[in-house]
């Protein structure tokens, strides 16, 4: 660690290693949402995939609690002038970490018996969460690149938006649903999840490009995430 | 994706080339303060320093004086210029050091009040802060008396400036001294041209120095900051993520060498400790390797002068830190009196936190005042 005194580094200056870090923490978050939505949504064992869910969600947090103890160094260190980038990113890191977590939820309705694979509409699940799947490679795309696009940050964020208020729609139709507790509960739950996942998605996005007291709210003030 | 905005910076090199103009502007005023103590002649040394003379009084005047310019690094600098004046002996300027090392502290303990509204974090801070204290206290007790009785620390600075240079009483030829001899020549010329003369000249050309020493090393420190700016936050990290011990001691003080200050380095821990971000114990280590380092300011400055003597001082600086390393980090038993006691005040002091505000007052003012007026 004294060497690393008078060593240089590329990512001297700038926020390059956070980055990195959380697009690595993005993909694991993605890896983590891919293993427990197919317990839940095909006969495939929640037990095997378990041990890699939680795992991965450690990972996450481990490297969420590393990422904010180099930013409270960066403080520490430069002073308050990064100030606008280190709460950003303070933000951005919590919401891929309630990512992992949302993953994990989903296990948990996995490993309580629940499973949605008889369903009639299980190709339209199955089809909900490839494209939710995608959203996060865009995500991390979005977050790597130095300078986004406004455009491209806005039409993730629509179509995060949409994706949110679809769920929506299927959670409203839960809850007027004459069917049994035991067939829309579950759905209900799971689908309140994706959209959690969505709405944090759309989050880490946003964290970039919006000034930093609206990041979080719509414009009529209301909360756009809640965790 | 870019997060909000960097300031741009001077650039590395250009930088660099300022803090080596600062240094020899740092020399030109240690030689200046030497110059002027010369001129005002023996009478008005004596009658200046007799207070000194007494080591007890001396210590408080190194705790004063630290406080009083917030940088150990200064008042070292201005003790090895008083010493190298042949005004101030060896043996009354190593107590002094001992003070100054004892006031550097106050910068982080000032910082640590910052967090007081937040008991938790506040307990974690001034605990951070305190165990500096702590240790520069207890180095003082243990061998400020060993120093008076055997004169181990000054003897072993001795041996090694003979070593180096030469002879106590001799004169090296100090090829620093050299190239700060003419703009101090200028100095004198220039004081002497607006009508001063005997004491008046002497104490505009201390003055001089002083007002150089002050404003050089802020700006050394604070562009030396922003040049290893990068490099002291990766350390950092790396630090944090391998823990504490004799590796976290070598980086406070290569730190603290590069940032010229002791209280730069503590206190860029004490935010950290604040937010949990560093344990104490992994803390307490690095504030030992930035004692050290910040010795290596007296050690320059000793390079302006001809006498061993100053070199000899700057070095019983060194020593003084090596050997309370040596006593209460290396010894495993004593190892965790300061940490402990730090915890201890820290808890009393979230309980009651005048009593935060009043040691400061205290220690850091009213008993070494105390000192300097009763014993003085």
């Amino acid at each position: 660690m004294v060497l690393a005194f008078f060593k240089g580094s590329s990512d001297d200056g700038n926020f390059d290693h956070i980055v990195t870090s959380a697009v690595a923490m993005l993909a694991d978050a993605r890896h983590s949402y891919n293993l427990a939505t197919l317990a839940l949504l095909t006969d495939a064992d929640p037990a095997a995939v378990a041990d890699d869910i939680r795992d991965t969600d450690q990972r996450i947090n481990l490297a969420e609690q590393e990422l904010r103890s180099e930013l409270v160094v960066h403080v520490s260190v430069h002073g308050t002038a990064d100030i606008g980038s280190v709460l950003g990113f303070t933000l951005l890191l919590k919401k891929i970490e309630r990512i992992g977590d949302q993953a994990k939820n989903i296990l948990d309705l996995a490993e309580n018996g629940v499973t949605l694979s008889g369903r009639d509409d299980i190709e339209e699940l199955l089809t909900e969460r490839q494209f939710l799947s995608e959203l996060f490679a865009e995500a991390g795309a979005l977050l790597s690149d130095p300078d986004p696009s406004s455009e491209a940050i806005n039409a993730f964020s629509d179509r995060a938006t949409a994706v949110m208020d679809q769920h929506q729609a299927t959670i409203d139709a839960c809850m007027t649903s004459e069917l049994p507790g035991r067939e829309v509960v579950p759905l209900a739950i799971y689908v309140r999840y994706l959209r959690r996942i969505a709405a944090n998605l759309g989050g880490v996005v946003r964290s970039g490009s919006e000034p930093l007291p609206l990041v979080d709210y719509l414009e009529d003030g209301a909360v756009d995430t809640e965790d | 994706m870019k997060v909000g905005n960097r300031s741009i910076d001077l650039r590395g090199p250009l930088r660099f080339a300022l803090v080596v103009g600062l240094i020899y502007f740092f020399l030109i005023g240690v030689s200046s303060l030497e110059a002027g103590i010369k001129i005002m002649g023996e009478d008005t040394q004596e009658s200046l320093f007799s207070a000194a003379s007494n080591p007890i009084a001396a210590l408080c005047i190194g705790i004063l004086g630290t406080v009083l310019v917030q940088s150990s690094s200064a008042s070292t600098s201005i003790i090895v210029g008083l010493v190298a004046s042949g005004a101030l002996g060896v043996d009354d300027a190593v107590p002094m050091i001992m003070g100054a090392n004892i006031g550097t502290t106050v910068t982080n303990t000032l910082v640590s009040l910052g967090h007081i509204r937040q008991s938790s974090e506040f307990r974690r801070a001034f605990a951070a802060a305190t165990v500096h204290d702590f240790f520069n206290v207890l180095a003082v007790l243990i061998l400020l008396p060993v120093e008076l009785l055997t004169g181990v620390i000054s003897g072993t600075a001795e041996w090694i400036s003979e070593q180096l240079v030469g002879s106590s009483g001799t004169e090296w030829k100090s090829p620093i001294k050299a190239w700060v001899k003419e703009p101090v020549s200028l100095l004198r010329d220039f004081w002497e041209a607006v009508g001063t003369s005997g004491n008046v000249e002497g104490i505009m050309m201390v003055l001089t120095g002083l007002v150089i020493i002050l404003l050089a090393l802020s700006l050394i420190t604070k562009n030396m900051r922003a040049l290893v700016a990068d490099r002291l936050e990766r350390s950092i990290n790396a630090m944090l993520s391998r823990g504490g011990g004799t590796v976290a001691l070598f980086l406070g003080l290569v730190i603290t060498i590069a940032v010229q200050s002791s209280s730069i380095t503590t206190s860029i821990l004490i935010p950290l400790a604040g937010a949990g971000v560093i344990t104490l114990r992994n803390a307490y280590p690095v504030t030992l390797g930035a004692n050290v380092g910040t010795t290596i300011t007296a050690l320059l400055a000793s390079l302006a002068s001809s006498s061993p003597e100053a070199l000899t001082v700057a070095l019983a600086h060194t020593t003084f830190n090596v050997m309370g390393i040596f006593i209460l980090y290396v010894i495993p038993l004593a190892r965790d009196v300061p940490v402990r006691a730090a915890e201890r005040l820290a808890d009393v002091a979230v309980e009651r936190r005048t009593l935060a505000v009043a040691y400061v007052g205290i220690v850091f003012i009213a008993l070494p005042l105390l000192g300097v007026v009763v014993l003085g």
